[in-house]
């Protein structure tokens, strides 16, 4: 009796599996299913798209596509492709990642390991930057970014992203040092280490966790903006969403929806990089610092 | 001259006052033990000889020097935390010589002196290793290198063997004892573990809510605590504390105290204490009887003790393997005697108990301090 009752159980076990996976496989096909059409349309010539099948594999693999998106197609007048915008927006990205990360990182030191009368003011107010939508920011940020003369640049932008991520990455790193251990701190001023060497020395090299997600969370929210690069730099200095739009919104000639799928598919290259990179500390880092995505 | 002295040292957040005037004094090469109940204020202490918290008032020196306004890491002073506090990022030996790297010793003396705190807390092949690969044991014995490697005048410990398993903890005990007597070396020990501060100290204060209720030698605690609340603090298992009254039967003091048969109460004659006594006659008073005192009659000390027997019903008993602990009904309480493991007490049974009556305390019943 209890050899057949384990062999039903074995077999419903199995029946549970299988239903579980078909589901799981149904909706990462549809999920994947986009992208997919962008990846075979990029791949296809123009003639081979106008045959109408979005979900047909290429007949005849073609890279010129990719090639023209990254260096020759036309945005407005300018016909040299979306490489330059490519740079506009790493220059912009990794400056203004570090800058915050590291001062996210040194905000949430202060916050927890050096209390001051007062912190949970600061830390609260700190925490408003994060419910302020972007576009109440537009008019007065143009203003300042007008009066440091730095409106339509790179550095400009680098400031936006830096003002604006800052109160998440205070987050990230205050809920982080918060669980840091007091007695380590307390250890290191015995040692004699000062304040820097401290921040330096001791807290990060133990912040790894939180450093990969709050790069990760900097990284794709100032690659993916549109709003403030569209606002804030404009022609040569735009960041690749914005080209991107350009591009795509280019009204000479025939749409080259393969050119655009290239183009497109590139723009979110790196963000994708970053996570399969980093992606695995992704999950660990939100645990360990307890902190809301 | 006193090495460490502590002055009339206060300390309050706010209005919440946690030390009140706590006046310590020690010499050079003392074991200092600050033991109490969690929320007496002994780490605050401890954290404020380190530097790590500001006095409130009161002046704290070391060697004749006042530590007022010194920053800790200029205090030549040093701590081992309870929670080890290594450094998680860097090997053992990293972690040992951050200290001296950070007082700007140079690299070839470092070294030098990791290796021969290493060589001396036998942990040679350890030094390579990240804190996460070391077992508890292992930790505590890094910590307390990365205090010796220093050569401070001070040496803090901070309830540092409470993390460790029964076992270890005693082993570890033993270690820091020898090291103790080794080095010569003046230590503040804070515990609330009193077999701890028995063990290894030259000195204990004893605190509770602020306060420092006894300060003395070990055997001054032991044998003549100066109230209930160190009394019964101090040993294990702890000392009885019954109500019982002072008489006179027949011109001679005696405590009267209940039993479970209401017609006859015990009588214990008072042979210590008698004249601050006296004036407690027909009072209440607490009788403190340490279990050791209270033995079967064929192991009872009659060469030293005044042996007083009386016979007693045994509520229950708990044979430790050493000892058998017999308990019994005084005053109202439980009270515990110490009997040999085959005094053949039994449960639910009379049995015959000797009292060592040279060695009974009396408390006041009211304020719980030491009538003598």
């Amino acid at each position: 009796m209890s050899a057949s009752s384990q062999d039903n159980a074995l077999r419903s076990g199995i029946a549970w599996r299988v239903l579980i996976y078909s589901v799981l496989i149904v909706t990462a096909v549809i999920y994947l299913a986009p992208l997919f059409v962008m990846l075979v349309t990029s791949l296809k010539s123009l003639e081979e798209i106008r045959m109408g099948n979005m979900m047909a594999l290429p007949l005849q693999i073609t890279f010129e596509p990719w090639l023209k998106a990254w260096g020759s197609a036309c945005l407005g007048l300018d016909c040299n492709g979306i490489s330059g915008y490519f740079w506009n927006s790493l220059k912009i990205t990794v400056p203004a990642v570090a800058i915050g990360t590291l001062l996210g990182a040194f905000n949430g030191y202060v916050l927890t390991k050096w209390r001051f009368r007062g912190h949970q003011w600061v830390f609260g107010m700190m925490l408003f930057a994060c419910f302020i939508p972007f576009q109440i920011v537009l008019l007065p940020m143009s203003q300042v970014l007008g009066w440091l003369g730095l409106a339509n640049t790179t550095s400009g932008l680098v400031l936006v992203h830096v003002v604006y991520g800052l109160g998440f990455t205070t987050l990230f790193f205050r809920n982080f040092y918060e669980a840091f251990p007091d007695e380590l701190i307390r250890a290191s001023v015995m040692d004699g280490a000062g304040f820097f060497t401290i921040f330096g020395r001791i807290l990060l090299p133990n912040s790894g966790p939180i450093i990969v997600v709050t790069v990760i969370w900097q990284f794709t929210n100032i690659w993916n903006d549109f709003l403030f690069g569209a606002s804030f730099a404009s022609g040569d200095t735009a960041p690749i969403t914005v080209a991107l739009n350009n591009l795509v919104n280019s009204s000479t000639g025939v749409k080259e929806y393969n050119v655009h799928m290239a183009a497109a598919i590139t723009a979110a290259l790196p963000t994708l990089l970053v996570y399969v990179v980093a992606g695995r500390y992704f999950v660990r880092g939100l645990m360990a610092g307890s902190v809301k995505g | 001259m006193s090495f460490l002295n502590i002055e009339n040292v206060n300390k309050h957040y706010f209005d919440v006052e946690v030390l009140k005037s706590i006046n310590i004094e020690i010499n050079k090469g003392d074991f200092l033990v600050l033991v109490g109940p969690s929320g007496c204020g002994k780490s605050t202490l401890l954290n404020m000889i380190a530097g790590l918290d500001e006095i409130s008032g009161g002046d704290i020196s070391i060697d004749g020097q006042s530590m007022a306004g010194v920053h800790p890491s200029k205090r030549d002073i040093a701590m081992v935390f309870q929670s080890y506090a290594l450094y998680p990022n860097m090997s053992v030996a990293k972690n040992i010589s951050f200290g001296l790297e950070m007082r700007k010793v140079p690299k070839v003396e470092r070294d030098k002196a990791v290796q021969k705190v290493a060589k001396m807390l036998q942990m040679e092949q350890l030094l390579d290793r990240k804190p996460s690969q070391l077992s508890g044991g292992q930790r505590q014995r890094v910590a307390m290198g990365r205090a010796l490697v220093r050569e401070p005048r001070v040496f803090l410990f901070d309830e540092p063997l409470s993390n460790l398993d029964a076992k270890l903890r005693v082993d570890m005990r033993t270690e820091i004892k020898q090291l103790h007597q080794r080095l010569g070396a003046t230590i503040v020990y804070v515990t609330h573990d009193q077999i701890e501060a028995m063990t290894l100290a030259t000195k204990i204060a004893v605190m509770n809510a602020g306060i420092v209720q006894q300060f003395g030698s070990p055997e001054e605690i032991y044998d003549n605590p100066v109230n209930t609340f160190v009394a019964g603090f101090m040993g294990s298992p702890s000392m009885n504390l019954i109500q019982a009254k002072v008489c006179k039967v027949e011109d001679k003091l005696c405590f009267e105290v209940a039993t479970a048969d209401q017609d006859r109460p015990l009588l214990l004659p008072i042979e210590r204490d008698q004249q601050a006594l006296v004036s407690y006659l027909n009072r209440n008073v607490t009788l403190g009887l340490r279990p050791e005192t209270i033995t079967d009659p064929g192991s009872a000390n009659r060469s030293e003790g005044q042996i007083h027997e009386a016979d007693l019903m045994v509520k229950v008993t708990e044979p430790t393997g050493a000892d058998m602990f017999v308990v019994t009904q005084l005053g109202g309480t439980e009270v515990v005697a110490r009997m040999r493991s085959r005094c053949g007490a039994l449960a639910g049974q009379s049995c015959r108990f000797a009292f060592d009556v040279s060695r009974n305390l009396a408390f006041d019943g009211d304020t719980g301090d030491r009538i003598q």
